[in-house]
C-alpha cells in the first residue's frame, strides 16, 4: 500500500515538471506586449523599452526558462505585469472565493447525481430510468454560460427571488477574513444573517456550475451500480430474500463507490474549468475571472501562474483520489506491477 | 449493423442519431434552409432587434440580421469545427495510445507522462491561452481545441490496447510473425475501433461546447460569422429585453450537443456487452 | 403543550432570521454607503498609470496644483492658490496654500510638491510623457516653504492644462517603503498616500475587485459645501455590461460605468429608481487607417472608406441619437476647430468613384483589409460590423479581427505591425487640443497609439509645433484651425462621434457633477438622499 502511494507520488512529478515547462512555453509566446501594458497609455517606445529591461523580459529565452523553473519552485511567481502586486499574493486572495464555489458545486453534484443514478439503474429501461438518461445528459450538454444567464434572467431578474451577482450583498460587507470562505468566516464570527446572505448567492452559481458534474455523476452511478447488479453475488442475495433496494444501499453502492470517487478527480478539473464562464456572468472575484482578464491583459505571470495553481490543485487531487480508490479497493493498489 | 439495429431500438439513441442526421442535413442544405442567407454578413440597422414574428421566427439581432437563419447558417459551422478538431486530436491521439500501449519502457511512459502534461491543465484555460497565441480567431480556437483534446484519444486507446496487447489472438499474429506495426493497425486498431468512436461522438459534443464557450469569452470566432457562442455574447448587453437574441442560439448549441452525447451514449451501451446483457 | 409552544416559537425565531438573510436589506439611505459600480483601476499607484479608470484614484484619493471642474471644463487652482509665468514661458512659479494637510495629519509643503515631480518623472510611466520632453527633475525646485518653480527647456503652451495629471503625494509614507530604489511603486499599488477628499483602505483593496474610501474630514477645500457629505464609499466594479445594468435597476450599486450603452438607457430611465445622466464629453470616436500600409497611403482610397461609412445610421440608430457627429480630430465642444467644418458623409456612390480612381492609380483596394476591434467594447465590434456590410456593397473585403487594447497597443509601436485599420476612443486626459490633433497627427509622436494613424505632413508638423510652444491663446486657435483643416482634407482616419457621456446613476445620488476629465467621478461634490 505504502509502495502503492509513494509511487503514485512520484508520477506525478513528472507531470508537474512538465507542465512548468508547458506554462513557460506559452508564456514566451503570447502575443500582447505585457512591457507595452506596464507602460501604459501615454507610453513611448523610450519607455517600454526600459519597462522591458527592468522586468528582464530583454534576455536570451533559455535564460528566462531556467530562471522561470526557479521562481515556481521557490513560489514566487513574480509580479503580475498589470497591477504590479505579487502574483502569489492576488491567487491567494481569490482562491477562496472559487474554491468555495467549486466545493458546494461538488457537493450538489455528488449528493443529488448519486441518489438519481442510484434510482435509474433500479428504474432500469423505465420512465424514470430514460427521463434520467435524457436529464444527465442534457446537463452535460447545455452551454454554462448560457445557462447562467437564462437563470440569472428568470430568479434574480424576473422573480426577484436570488441575488444577482457577487458573493455577498456590498450592502451587508464580507465577514472578517479568516479563511477567506464567506460560508466559514460567517460563522467564526457567530454573523447567521451573513451565513445565510452568502449561501443565497451561492445558488444559482454552484447549481449552474454542478450541472455537468451532476449529470456525469448520476451517468456513471447508474452504469457502475448496472454492472455491479450483474454480478452473480447479487444475484445469490436476490434468491435469497432480500429486497432490491436493500440490496442497493447495502451492497451495490458500496462497490459502486469506487466509479464515483474516480469521477470526482475528473470532475475537479472539469470544474475549475467550468468556473471561468460562471465567474464571469456572477461576478464572482474568483481564479476564473483572474484568468480571463490575465489574458486581456496579456497578464502572463498571472495567467501561467494561474495554470499552474490549478494543475498542482488537479494533481493532488487526483493523487488522493487514486490513494482513496486503493483504499476502498485494495485490488487496485496490486496492480502496480 | 446489429450496433444500429440495437440502436434504434433504444429510444434515447435513437433520438440522438435523429438530431445528428437532422444538423448534418441542415449544415448541408444551408443556404437554401435560411430564410435570409445573406444575413451572415449583411446588417439592416432599421430592424435591429425585433422581437419573434412570422418574417422573423427567432426575431432579429443588434444588427437587424435574422436570427432564424442564422442559427441555420451556424449549424455548418459548428459540425465543421467539431468534425476538424476531433479528426486532428484522433491522429494525434491514437498513433500515441497505440505505441504506449503497445510495450513497456520509456518510451511507452514519456507518452503517457506527456498525455498527463496535457491532462493536469485544466482545459478551458489552456485552450484560452492557446487561443491567443496564435492569432485569435476560430482557427487558433480549433488548434487549441485539438491540442486538449488528444490526450483523450490517447488514453483510450492505451487501455484498449493494453488490454488487447494479451488476447489470443495477438498472440498468434506475433507467432506467425507479423511485424508489431502490421498487429497494431491492421489488428488492434479495428478491435479498439468501438472505444475510440464512442469517444469520438462525446468529442464532438464537448468541441461544439467549448468551442462556443471559446466564442463567447472572445477567442474563438470573430464577427460577421453566425457562430452561435458568439452570438450568445454578443447578446449579453441587450439583455433582459431581447431575450429571444440569446435564447435559440443556446437551444441550439444544447440540442445539437445533446444529440452527439445522446448518440455517443447508445453506441456504448449497444457495444458493451455487459450492459446489452441486462436488456434482456 | 408549553415546550411544544416554546419549541414552535423557536422554529419560526429561526425561519425568521433565516429569512432575514434572503431579503435584501432595506434601503436606509443614511447608512448605507454609496456603492460606485465603476471599473478600478490597475494600481493605486497615482504616478503609474493613466487611463480612464485611474481618474476616479486621481480625484479622489489625492489632489494636484490645479484642477478641471465643470463641463465645459475650466482649470482651477487646487492645491496651488496661484501661479506665474516669465514672459519667455520657460519659468512657472507656484504657490501653494496654506494649511493644507495629507491624510495622516501631517502638512503639506513645496519640498513634498518638488518630491512628487521628481517622483512622477523619475519612474518615467505614462503620466510622464506630458512632462519628460520639456522638464527635467533638476529643474523642480522649492523655492520657498510654499513656492515651487519649473524651469523648462522649451516653450510648452499645454503645460498648466496637463498639471492635473500630477498627484502630490506623501513621501513621509512613501519612504519606509522603498524597496530596490522603486520609488515605493510596490507598496503605493496597494496603498494610499494622498491629500484627497476620500481615503483609499488598503485592507479592503483587491485589484479590480473591491475599494473601500472612507471621508477626509480634514481635506483642505473643507466640507462646508454639502450638508451630508458621504462618509463611505464602496467601489465595486462589475464585469458584465448586462449584468451592471440589472444591478442598478435593483440598487445593489448606485452607479455604473460612464459606457452605458444605448440601447439601456430607455430601460434605466423607466425605473423609478434609476436615471441616467447625459452630459456632452469630450471623448471621440475613431476608426483609424494605417496611412502607412497601401493602400491607405493613397489618398482617394482613404476618401473611399471616409465615405463608406454610415455615419447617420451608426450615430442616430445603433447609438440611438444619444451621441453628436464629429467630423474631426478634436471635440466639437473645444476650442481649436475651423467654424465652418464638415465632416465627410456616407455616400457610396462618391466612395464608389474614389475607390476606382485609387485602384487606376495602382493602391491594392482588392486586398482582404484588417480591422482590429476591442473585444470588450461592444462598440467597436458594432462599427466594425456595420462598415464591413457596406463595404461589401462597393466591392471591399474587410476583416474583422478581436484584439484587445493591450495587444494593439504593442502592435503601434512600429508601422509595420500597426493594424491596417481599428476602433477606439481618445478620451480627455487634458483639456487642450494638444491632446487631441496635436498628439494623434505631429509625427514626433510616431510609435504611440495615439499618433498609430502614421500621418506625414510636414505642414501639419510646423503648424502644431508652432501652436504647442506659443503662449498666445489667438495664435494658438489660428494655427490649430488650419492644421484642422489641412488634416481633415487629408483624411488620414475616420472621426465618427463625440460621446455624450452616459452614466446610470440611482437617483438616491445628488449633486453628481461631470466634467470630461474624470468623467464625473468626484466624490466630495456628492450626497445621498433618502
Amino acid at each position: 500500500m505504502a509502495r502503492y502511494v509513494i509511487r503514485r507520488l512520484l508520477l506525478a512529478l513528472p507531470a508537474l515538471f512538465g507542465l512548468i515547462l508547458l506554462t513557460f512555453v506559452l508564456s514566451r509566446v503570447i502575443p500582447g506586449d505585457p512591457a507595452a501594458t506596464l507602460a501604459g497609455d501615454a507610453a513611448t517606445p523610450a519607455m517600454i523599452a526600459e519597462i522591458r529591461a527592468q522586468y528582464g523580459l530583454d534576455r536570451p529565452v533559455i535564460e528566462q526558462a531556467f530562471i522561470h523553473v526557479r521562481q515556481v519552485l521557490t513560489g514566487d511567481f513574480g509580479k503580475s505585469v498589470f497591477s504590479g502586486r505579487p502574483v502569489a499574493e492576488e491567487i491567494l486572495q481569490r482562491l477562496p472565493a472559487t474554491l468555495e464555489l467549486t466545493f458546494v458545486a461538488l457537493l450538489i453534484a455528488v449528493f443529488l447525481g448519486v441518489p438519481l443514478g442510484l434510482f435509474a439503474a433500479l428504474n432500469h429501461n423505465g420512465i424514470i430510468d430514460h427521463l434520467v438518461r435524457v436529464v444527465s445528459v442534457g446537463g452535460l450538454a447545455l452551454a454554462s454560460f448560457w445557462l447562467a444567464i437564462m437563470l440569472q434572467l428568470l430568479f434574480a431578474m424576473e422573480l426577484d427571488l436570488l441575488p444577482l451577482r457577487g458573493r455577498i450583498d456590498v450592502a451587508l460587507g464580507m465577514p472578517p477574513r479568516v479563511t477567506g470562505f464567506v460560508l466559514l468566516d460567517s460563522l467564526i464570527a457567530g454573523r447567521f444573517d451573513l451565513l445565510m446572505n452568502g449561501i443565497s448567492h451561492l445558488i444559482l452559481p454552484a447549481i449552474t456550475l454542478s450541472l455537468p458534474g451532476l449529470a456525469t455523476i448520476a451517468r456513471f452511478t447508474r452504469s457502475g451500480v448496472l454492472e455491479v447488479l450483474q454480478k452473480d453475488f447479487v444475484l445469490y442475495a436476490q434468491a435469497v430474500g432480500y429486497g432490491r433496494f436493500r440490496l442497493a444501499a447495502i451492497y451495490v453502492l458500496r462497490n459502486a463507490v469506487t466509479l464515483v470517487v474516480t469521477q470526482i478527480g475528473l470532475l475537479f478539473g472539469a470544474l475549475i474549468s467550468g468556473a471561468v464562464a460562471v465567474e464571469a456572468i456572477f461576478d464572482w472575484p474568483g481564479l476564473g475571472t483572474y484568468s480571463v482578464q490575465a489574458i486581456i491583459s496579456a497578464d502572463y505571470k498571472a495567467l501561467l501562474a494561474v495554470t499552474l495553481v490549478v494543475g498542482f490543485v488537479y494533481a493532488v487531487v487526483n493523487v488522493l483520489v487514486d490513494v482513496a480508490q486503493a483504499i476502498i479497493d485494495p485490488r487496485v493498489a496490486e496492480d502496480v506491477a | 449493423m446489429m450496433v444500429l439495429r440495437v440502436l434504434l431500438r433504444d429510444p434515447v439513441a435513437a433520438l440522438g442519431l435523429f438530431i445528428v442526421l437532422f444538423a448534418i442535413f441542415v449544415a448541408i442544405f444551408a443556404n437554401w434552409l435560411a430564410p435570409y442567407p445573406n444575413d451572415a454578413f449583411e446588417s439592416h440597422l432599421l430592424q435591429r432587434l425585433k422581437p419573434p414574428s412570422v418574417a422573423f421566427p427567432f426575431g432579429t439581432d443588434n444588427l437587424g440580421r435574422d436570427i432564424f437563419s442564422r442559427v441555420i447558417l451556424g449549424t455548418r459551422n459548428a459540425l465543421l469545427v467539431a468534425v476538424a478538431v476531433i479528426t486532428a486530436a484522433m491522429l494525434i491521439g491514437v498513433p500515441i495510445g497505440l505505441f504506449a500501449g503497445w510495450r513497456e519502457g520509456w518510451l511507452s511512459e514519456v507518452l503517457m507522462r506527456t498525455t498527463d502534461v496535457f491532462l493536469a491543465v485544466p482545459q478551458l484555460i489552456l485552450a484560452l491561452a492557446l487561443g491567443q497565441l496564435l492569432a485569435p480567431g476560430i482557427g487558433a480556437a480549433m488548434v487549441a481545441l485539438a491540442l486538449t483534446y488528444w490526450p483523450f484519444f490517447a488514453r483510450t486507446v492505451f487501455a484498449e490496447t493494453r488490454r488487447l496487447r494479451g488476447s489470443l489472438f495477438v498472440d498468434a499474429l506475433a507467432g506467425i510473425g507479423a511485424s508489431p506495426l502490421r498487429i497494431l493497425f491492421l489488428h488492434v486498431l479495428p478491435n479498439a475501433a468501438p472505444a475510440v468512436l464512442v469517444r469520438a461522438t462525446i468529442g464532438m459534443g464537448f468541441t461544439i461546447l467549448t468551442a462556443a464557450i471559446l466564442g463567447f469569452l472572445g477567442v474563438g470566432a470573430t464577427p460577421p460569422s453566425p457562430d452561435w457562442g458568439l452570438a450568445v455574447s454578443e447578446a449579453r448587453q441587450h439583455l433582459p429585453e431581447a431575450w429571444w437574441f440569446p435564447t435559440f442560439p443556446g437551444l441550439a448549441i444544447l440540442v445539437l450537443v445533446l444529440g452527439f452525447n445522446l448518440l455517443g451514449d447508445g453506441l456504448r451501451d449497444a457495444a458493451d456487452p455487459k450492459i446489452r446483457r441486462s436488456k434482456r | 403543550m408549553r415546550l411544544r409552544s416554546r419549541f414552535i416559537r423557536l422554529l419560526a425565531g429561526a425561519a425568521a432570521v433565516l429569512a432575514a438573510g434572503f431579503v435584501a436589506p432595506s434601503a436606509d439611505a443614511q447608512q448605507r454607503p454609496l456603492v460606485w459600480g465603476d471599473t478600478l483601476p490597475a494600481t493605486l499607484d497615482p504616478h503609474a498609470i493613466f487611463d480612464v479608470p485611474s481618474q476616479f484614484v486621481l480625484l479622489n484619493a489625492y489632489d494636484g496644483l490645479y484642477r478641471y471642474q465643470g463641463n465645459p471644463p475650466r482649470l482651477v487652482p487646487w492645491l496651488a492658490e496661484s501661479h506665474t509665468t516669465s514672459a519667455d514661458g520657460l519659468t512657472w512659479d507656484f504657490t501653494l496654500r496654506a494649511g493644507i494637510k495629507f491624510q495622516d495629519g501631517s502638512d503639506m509643503n513645496a519640498e513634498d510638491v518638488v518630491y512628487s515631480f521628481r517622483r512622477l518623472l523619475g519612474m518615467n510611466r505614462a503620466p510622464a510623457a506630458a512632462f519628460s520632453p520639456v522638464l527635467k527633475p533638476e529643474n523642480v525646485t522649492a523655492t520657498g516653504p510654499r513656492t515651487i518653480r519649473f524651469v523648462l527647456s522649451r516653450p510648452y503652451a499645454p503645460f498648466l492644462a496637463a498639471i492635473p495629471l500630477v498627484a502630490i503625494v506623501n513621501p513621509r509614507v512613501i519612504a519606509p517603503n522603498i524597496a530596490n530604489n522603486d520609488w515605493g511603486a510596490a507598496w503605493l499599488a496597494a496603498n494610499t498616500a494622498g491629500s484627497g477628499a476620500y481615503r483609499i483602505d488598503p485592507a479592503t483593496y483587491q485589484t479590480r475587485v473591491s475599494m473601500d474610501l472612507a471621508r477626509f474630514p480634514g481635506h483642505f477645500m473643507g466640507w462646508s459645501h454639502l450638508e451630508r457629505p458621504i462618509d463611505i464609499v464602496r467601489a465595486r466594479p462589475v464585469l458584465e455590461t448586462s449584468t451592471r445594468v440589472l444591478a442598478l435597476l435593483r440598487g445593489e450599486i448606485d452607479a455604473t460605468d460612464s459606457y452605458l450603452p444605448t440601447d439601456q438607457v430607455e430601460r434605466v430611465e423607466r425605473n423609478a429608481r434609476t436615471r441616467v445622466a447625459r452630459d456632452e464629453s469630450m471623448r471621440v470616436f475613431i476608426l483609424r487607417m494605417n496611412n502607412m500600409k497601401a493602400p491607405f497611403d493613397n489618398r482617394d482610397a482613404r476618401l473611399c472608406f471616409a465615405h463608406a461609412f454610415n455615419y447617420q445610421g451608426f450615430n442616430d440608430v445603433i447609438l440611438k441619437g444619444l451621441v453628436v457627429r464629429n467630423g474631426g480630430p478634436n471635440p466639437n465642444n473645444l476650442w481649436g476647430n475651423p467654424p465652418d467644418l464638415q465632416g465627410y458623409s456616407f455616400n457610396l456612390d462618391q466612395a464608389k468613384q474614389h475607390c476606382d480612381r485609387a485602384r487606376a492609380a495602382g493602391a491594392p483596394i482588392g486586398r482582404e483589409i484588417e480591422i482590429h476591434v476591442q473585444s470588450e467594447l461592444e462598440q467597436t465590434v458594432q462599427a466594425a460590423q456595420m462598415f464591413q456590410a457596406d463595404l461589401r456593397k462597393i466591392g471591399i473585403n474587410l476583416r474583422i479581427v478581436t484584439n484587445t487594447w493591450a495587444g494593439i497597443t504593442a502592435a503601434t509601436t512600429q508601422a509595420q505591425t500597426t493594424p491596417d485599420m481599428w476602433v477606439h476612443w481618445v478620451s480627455t486626459y487634458f483639456v487642450d487640443p494638444e491632446n487631441w490633433i496635436g498628439q494623434m497627427y505631429d509625427s514626433q509622436f510616431h510609435g504611440t497609439w495615439k499618433a498609430s494613424a502614421w500621418y506625414k505632413n510636414d505642414q501639419v508638423d510646423d503648424l502644431l509645433r508652432r501652436a504647442r510652444s506659443s503662449l498666445d491663446q489667438a495664435e494658438r486657435e489660428r494655427l490649430y484651425q488650419q492644421a484642422t483643416r489641412i488634416v481633415v482634407a487629408d483624411s488620414p482616419d475616420i472621426w465618427v462621434y463625440n460621446t455624450l457621456n452616459l452614466r446610470g446613476l440611482t437617483r438616491r445620488v445628488q449633486g453628481y457633477t461631470f466634467s470630461p476629465v474624470g468623467s464625473g467621478g468626484e466624490l466630495r461634490l456628492v450626497s445621498l438622499t433618502n
